[in-house]
C-alpha cells in the first residue's frame, strides 16, 4: 500500500483541517448535549470512532479512486447483499431495521456506507456512457441500480438516508450529458408521481403527517413537537448564544436526538447565529472545496465520483440543517462529521478520504 | 499512454451544482438570521415558557364549625401520587410499572394524560395515597423521575354521613361549572364545594391559592424552585347547627329514611338539618369512585336526595295548622265553634271519610286538632274556600321556596283553582277543596312544614331558614323574620290546640317530662287507600308519617319538623323520634311511648282524583350532586 510520496504534497491539507475542525466541535457540542443526561461519555466514543475513522480513510486515501470504481460492482452487490440481510435478519430497533449487528455486540448501519458504494458505481456506470449527451434511455440501468438501493433502505424505512441517492443520482447523471429536457422530463415525472401519490397511495395518518409538519401546533405533543422544540432552540440562542453547556432546551431534554441527528440545534442554541454562521461558514468551505475537486478531476470518474460525494454531503448538511431551523420535514438524517454516531463518522470520513483521493491523483501520472 | 477526456461540459456542470449548493446555503444563513436575530426575543419567551411552570399550591378551605365552635369541616393533609409529562407516549413503561408498585389503573391515566389541553399535563394517579404508597414513590425517585407526591389538603367531615346534606361535599370543579358564574376564573382541577354549603358559600370559604414556579426539565421534573407565593387560607366560617342536637337528630333517625330539620324559631337559625339514608362526604374529597358513584345513584332509597329541601309529600293533617289559623283569623271560626263528626262528610255527592270509621262525635277546634279529626276540618275548608285557603298556604311559605342558605332547593305545589287552569286548563271543583281542606293536593317540603310550625311557635312571624352565621368573623345577612298579621287569640288558640296533640292527642309520645311540647302529626299517603288493601303490610305501601312541633311551648327555643317515610301515622313513627330528640337536647325524660296513643289518621281517601303524584318525592335536582 505504496502511496507515491509525491501524492502527499498534493493532499488538499485545508479540506482536511476543515474536517477535523468541525469534527472537533462536534465531539464538544455532543459533550454539551450529553454530559447532564443518563448516556454519559459519549464524546469518549465519537473520538474513539474518529480515530478508527482517520485510520480507514488513510486507507481509502492510498488506494487509486480509479481501482475502488473498478471494484464497484462487487462493492454494490455485497452492499445490496448486506442490506438484504438487515432487512430480513437485522434487529428491530425502535421500530426499524437499520442495524447489523457485528460480533461483541458492535452495530453498524450499513446504509450510511451503502451511499458511499452508490456513489462508486454510479461515477463507473456513467463514467463508462462515453456519449456527449445522455437521454433518459441511458438513465435505466444506473437508475435501477441506485433504485433497488433507494427502496431497500427506505424500507428499513430509512426515508433520509434513503432520499439522499436521489441528489447523488441526478447531480451525476446532469454531469454526464444527461440533456436538460431529459431532467425537466424527469422532474415533470416526479411531480406526477408525487401527485398520484398523494392522492392514491398516501394513508391518512401520513398526510396527518405532512399537516402536522405545515402546522406544528396541531399536534404540539406528538408529531409537531421535535420541529416546535428545535425551532425554539435555534431561535432563542439568539445573536450570541446562552453559551456552551447553557442552553435551557438542550440542557433540560425538551430537544430530542439533540447528540445525534438534532446537534445543530444545541449549537445554535448555545452558540447562535455566530455560531452558526462559524460552521455553516466550514460547512461551505468544505463543499466548495469537494466540487472544486470534482472541475479538478483529471478524468470523468474522479469528477463524478467527487461530484456525487460533494452531492450526498451538501444534501445532508443542507436537510439537516433546514429540518433543525423547521423547515422541512423531521427524518433520520445525521449531519455530516458533526452528529454523533459511529457509522456516520466512518462513513463521512471516508466521503472525506474520497475527495481527497481524486484530489490529490489530478495529475497525470 | 492515457487518454485525456474533454471535461469542458462537466466542468461547467459542476461549476452549477456548486453554484446551487452555495446559494442553498446562504439562503439557509439568511433563514437562521431571521430566526435567531429577528425573531430571537420570540423565541426565547418560549424557551422560558418551556422550563418554566406555574403551580398552584392549593389553598385550604375554611374550617366549618358548629355554633359553639366545634368543628364540623376540616382540611387534613393527603398526598397526590401524581404523574407529569410533557409529550404524548414520552412516559414509556412508566405507568404500568407504577400501577405495579401502587395499584391503579394505566390505561385510565394514559387516556387523561393524551387528552387535548396544555403541553404539560400533570395527572393524579392515586388520590389520598397511603404511607407505604408514598414511601414506595419517594424510593423510586431516580429510576421513575415523572412520579411525584403533592401534599394537598384533604377535606374531612369528622361527622360523615351525619351532616352530609347540609355541609355538602367538595370535588373538583366540572368543565360545566368553570362556565358557570362564580366559578369562570378558576383553573380546571380546583377543588370547590359541590354541594350544600360548601357550594353555597363556595367563594368564600375557598380562599387564594398560592402559586410556585419552578424549573422543570423535559420529564416535567423539577429541577429548581424560582418563586414562591404562599396560599391565603380560606376564612372559617360558623354554623348555626347545634352539634349536640344534631347527634341526638343523627341516633332517632337510625335505621330509618327521612328528614327532621330544627331550628329556632325566632331567627330561623337551623340547629339540626339531617337526611336519611345519607353519603359520606369524605368519599367525595379524593375523587369518588366510579363505581361508587353509581352505586349511589342507583340505590332506590336515594341518598343524594337532599330530603328536607327537595323531598315534595302531602302534608296531610299537618296542615290542619294552616287550615285553622286561617279560618280564625278570618273569622270563619271561634276556637269554640263546633261540628258533628259521624265518620264521614258527603257533600257534594261525595263521601269523604274521617280515619275514625265510628267518628269523632261533636268536637270543638281544639278537639278536633288533638284528635286530628278530618270531618271538622272538612267543614272548616268548606266555608274558607279555596281562595283564602291557598292564599293563607301561599302566605305562611307553600309552593315557593324558604330562601334556605342551600342550593338546589324545590319550591313543591299548591293546587287551586289558579294553578289547575294553568297546568290542566280545567274549572276547579268545590269537592277538590274539601281534599285541599286536610292537606291534601299539595307537594310541600319539610323545611317550608318547618316555617310554617314555626309561625305558631314565634308568634306570627315568617322567618328565612339559614346554616351561616357568620363567614371570616363577619355575619352573614338574611331577610328579617316578616311579620303575617295574624291576632295573637288566633296563634295563642292554634298553640294551645298543639299542645294538646301531644299532652293528650295523636302526638302523645312526644310527651316530656316538664317541658310542655306542642305539635301536630299527620300522614302523607302514598298509594291509595285501596291499592293499601291489597298488600298492608308492604313497606312501600305505608304513609310518610310527619310530625312539627316546637319546645316548650309558652317559650319556644326550638321548632322541629320529623318526617319518617313509610313510618305509617305520624303519631306513630315520628313523634316518637321528636320525643327522643327533645328529650335529649332539654335533657328530660320523654313519657309518652308508655301509653297507647289514639290511632292517628291513616290514609283517608276523600278526593274525586287520586293524588298518589303528590304523596310521592319530588323528582330531585341532582346536578349538584355529580361526581368529578
Amino acid at each position: 500500500m505504496a502511496i507515491d510520496r509525491r501524492l502527499l504534497f498534493n493532499i488538499d491539507w485545508g479540506f482536511l483541517g476543515a474536517a477535523l475542525i468541525l469534527m472537533g466541535i462536534g465531539v464538544a457540542t455532543i459533550l454539551s448535549a450529553t454530559f447532564a443526561g443518563r448516556n454519559t461519555g459519549l464524546e469518549v466514543k465519537q473520538l474513539y470512532a474518529i480515530a478508527l475513522g482517520l485510520v480507514g480513510m488513510l486507507v481509502v486515501v492510498s488506494l487509486d479512486y480509479r481501482r475502488l470504481v473498478d471494484r464497484a460492482p462487487v462493492l454494490y452487490l455485497a452492499a445490496v447483499g448486506v442490506l438484504v440481510y438487515v432487512l430480513a435478519f437485522g434487529p428491530r430497533i425502535a421500530g426499524t431495521r437499520r442495524w447489523f449487528m457485528g460480533p461483541g455486540g458492535f452495530q453498524v448501519q450499513p446504509s450510511e456506507f451503502a451511499k458511499l458504494v452508490a456513489a462508486l458505481l454510479v461515477a463507473k456506470l456513467f463514467a463508462e456512457a462515453k456519449k456527449e449527451t445522455l437521454g433518459l434511455f441511458d438513465l435505466l440501468v444506473p437508475g435501477a441500480a441506485v433504485g433497488l438501493m433507494v427502496v431497500l433502505i427506505a424500507a428499513e424505512p430509512d426515508l433520509g438516508t434513503a432520499f439522499t441517492l436521489v441528489p447523488l443520482f441526478l447531480t451525476v447523471a446532469f454531469l454526464a450529458g444527461l440533456r436538460v429536457r431529459a431532467i425537466l422530463g424527469v422532474v415533470l415525472v416526479m411531480m406526477v408521481v408525487g401527485s398520484l401519490g398523494w392522492m392514491f397511495a398516501l394513508k391518512e395518518y401520513q398526510k396527518s403527517r405532512i399537516y402536522t409538519f405545515l402546522d406544528p401546533n396541531l399536534d404540539p405533543r406528538g408529531a409537531g413537537y421535535q420541529k416546535i422544540q428545535s425551532e425554539i432552540a435555534v431561535g432563542s440562542g439568539g445573536v450570541a448564544g446562552k453559551g456552551y453547556k447553557q442552553g435551557t432546551q438542550s440542557q433540560l431534554g425538551y430537544l430530542p436526538a439533540r447528540h445525534t441527528d438534532f446537534i445543530f440545534s444545541v449549537l445554535a442554541e448555545e452558540n447562535g447565529f455566530v455560531g452558526v454562521v462559524a460552521v455553516l461558514g466550514l460547512y461551505m468551505f468544505i463543499l466548495w472545496r469537494a466540487f472544486e475537486t470534482a472541475q479538478m478531476a483529471r478524468d470523468r470518474v474522479g469528477a463524478f465520483l467527487a461530484a456525487g460525494i460533494a452531492a450526498i454531503l451538501s444534501f445532508q448538511v443542507i436537510y439537516n440543517v433546514a429540518m433543525v431551523a423547521g423547515l422541512v420535514p423531521v427524518k433520520g438524517l445525521p449531519l455530516p462529521l458533526m452528529s454523533y454516531g459511529g457509522s456516520s463518522v466512518l462513513s463521512s470520513l471516508f466521503a472525506v478520504g474520497l475527495i481527497l483521493n481524486v484530489r490529490m491523483r489530478r495529475f497525470a501520472n | 499512454m492515457r487518454i485525456y477526456e474533454d471535461l469542458r461540459t462537466v466542468q461547467r456542470r459542476v461549476g452549477v451544482v456548486q453554484a446551487l449548493v452555495a446559494l442553498a446555503v446562504a439562503g439557509l444563513l439568511v433563514y437562521f438570521w431571521h430566526l435567531q436575530v429577528i425573531r430571537g426575543k420570540y423565541f426565547r419567551d418560549l424557551a422560558e415558557n418551556n422550563r418554566i411552570r406555574a403551580l398552584p399550591i392549593p389553598a385550604p378551605r375554611g374550617p366549618l364549625f358548629d355554633r359553639k365552635g366545634r368543628i364540623l369541616a376540616e382540611n387534613r393533609s393527603s398526598f397526590n401520587v401524581v404523574v407529569t409529562s410533557e409529550r404524548k407516549d414520552s412516559l414509556g413503561g412508566a405507568l404500568e410499572r407504577l400501577s405495579r408498585l401502587i395499584s391503579f389503573d394505566p390505561k385510565e391515566v394514559r387516556e387523561r394524560l393524551n387528552t387535548q389541553g396544555p403541553r404539560f399535563r400533570t395527572v393524579v394517579v392515586k388520590a389520598d395515597a397511603s404511607d407505604e404508597d408514598v414511601a414506595t414513590i419517594e424510593a423510586r425517585r431516580m429510576e421513575e423521575p415523572e412520579a411525584s407526591v403533592d401534599v394537598v389538603p384533604l377535606r374531612s367531615y369528622p361527622l360523615g354521613i351525619g351532616l352530609a346534606h347540609s355541609l355538602g361535599y367538595v370535588g373538583e370543579v366540572s368543565e360545566k361549572q368553570l362556565e358557570a358564574a362564580g366559578f369562570e376564573k378558576l383553573e380546571p382541577g380546583t377543588v370547590v364545594g359541590q354541594g350544600g354549603v360548601e357550594l353555597q358559600y363556595n367563594k368564600e370559604l375557598m380562599g387564594r391559592d398560592g402559586l410556585r414556579r419552578i424549573v422543570v426539565n423535559s420529564r416535567g421534573v423539577e429541577v429548581t424552585e424560582a418563586e414562591r407565593k404562599p396560599p391565603l387560607d380560606g376564612p372559617p366560617a360558623t354554623l348555626t347547627i347545634d352539634l349536640d342536637l344534631q347527634a341526638a337528630v343523627v341516633e332517632a333517625m337510625a335505621g330509618k329514611a327521612g328528614s327532621v330539620v330544627a331550628l329556632d324559631p325566632q331567627t330561623g337559625e337551623i340547629l339540626a338539618y339531617f337526611s336519611t339514608p345519607a353519603f359520606d362526604p369524605n368519599s367525595f374529597s379524593s375523587g369518588i369512585k366510579a363505581s361508587e358513584w353509581a352505586d349511589l345513584l342507583k340505590d332506590p332509597e336515594k341518598p343524594l336526595l337532599n330530603r328536607p329541601i327537595q323531598g315534595g309529600y302531602a302534608p296531610g293533617s299537618t296542615f290542619k295548622i294552616v287550615n285553622a289559623l286561617a279560618a280564625l283569623q278570618e273569622h270563619v271560626i271561634t276556637p269554640q265553634t263546633k261540628f258533628h263528626c259521624p265518620g264521614y262528610l258527603s257533600v257534594y255527592n261525595t263521601i269523604f271519610r274521617c280515619h275514625k270509621e265510628t267518628g269523632h262525635g261533636t268536637v270543638d277546634m281544639t278537639q278536633a286538632i288533638a284528635l286530628s279529626c278530618n270531618v271538622y276540618f272538612y267543614n272548616v275548608g268548606i266555608r274558607l274556600e279555596i281562595e283564602r285557603l291557598s292564599r293563607y298556604a301561599h302566605m305562611m311559605g307553600f309552593a315557593q321556596l324558604t330562601g334556605v342558605d342551600l342550593p338546589h332547593e324545590l319550591p313543591g305545589l299548591f293546587q287551586d283553582p289558579e294553578w289547575k287552569m294553568r297546568t290542566q286548563q280545567a274549572r276547579w271543583f268545590p269537592a277538590e277543596t274539601v281534599s285541599v281542606a286536610i292537606g291534601q293536593a299539595m307537594s310541600v317540603t319539610p323545611i317550608q312544614l318547618l316555617r310554617a310550625a314555626a309561625v305558631v311557635a314565634n308568634g306570627g312571624k315568617l322567618v328565612t331558614p339559614h346554616l351561616m352565621k357568620a363567614v371570616g368573623g363577619h355575619p352573614v345577612d338574611y331577610p328579617a323574620p316578616k311579620e303575617l298579621g295574624f291576632r295573637p287569640e288566633v296563634i295563642a288558640a292554634v298553640r294551645d290546640a298543639m299542645i294538646s296533640v301531644v299532652s293528650e292527642g295523636t302526638g302523645i309520645r312526644a310527651k316530656l317530662e316538664g317541658v310542655q311540647v306542642a305539635g301536630k302529626t299527620g300522614s302523607a299517603q302514598v298509594v291509595t287507600h285501596a291499592r293499601l288493601e291489597t298488600n298492608k303490610h308492604a313497606r312501600e305501601y305505608q304513609p310518610h308519617g310527619w310530625f312539627v312541633c316546637f319546645a316548650p311551648a309558652e317559650n319556644p327555643k326550638v321548632a322541629m319538623v320529623v318526617m319518617v317515610e313509610h313510618g305509617t301515622g305520624g303519631g306513630i313513627s315520628a313523634a316518637p323520634v321528636a320525643g327522643q330528640i327533645l328529650s335529649r337536647y332539654f335533657g328530660v325524660r320523654a313519657i309518652g311511648p308508655g301509653m297507647t296513643p289514639p290511632p292517628d289518621n291513616p290514609p283517608v281517601e276523600p278526593s274525586p282524583q287520586p293524588l298518589r303524584a303528590q304523596a310521592a318525592p319530588l323528582s330531585p335536582t341532582l346536578a349538584q350532586a355529580r361526581p368529578n
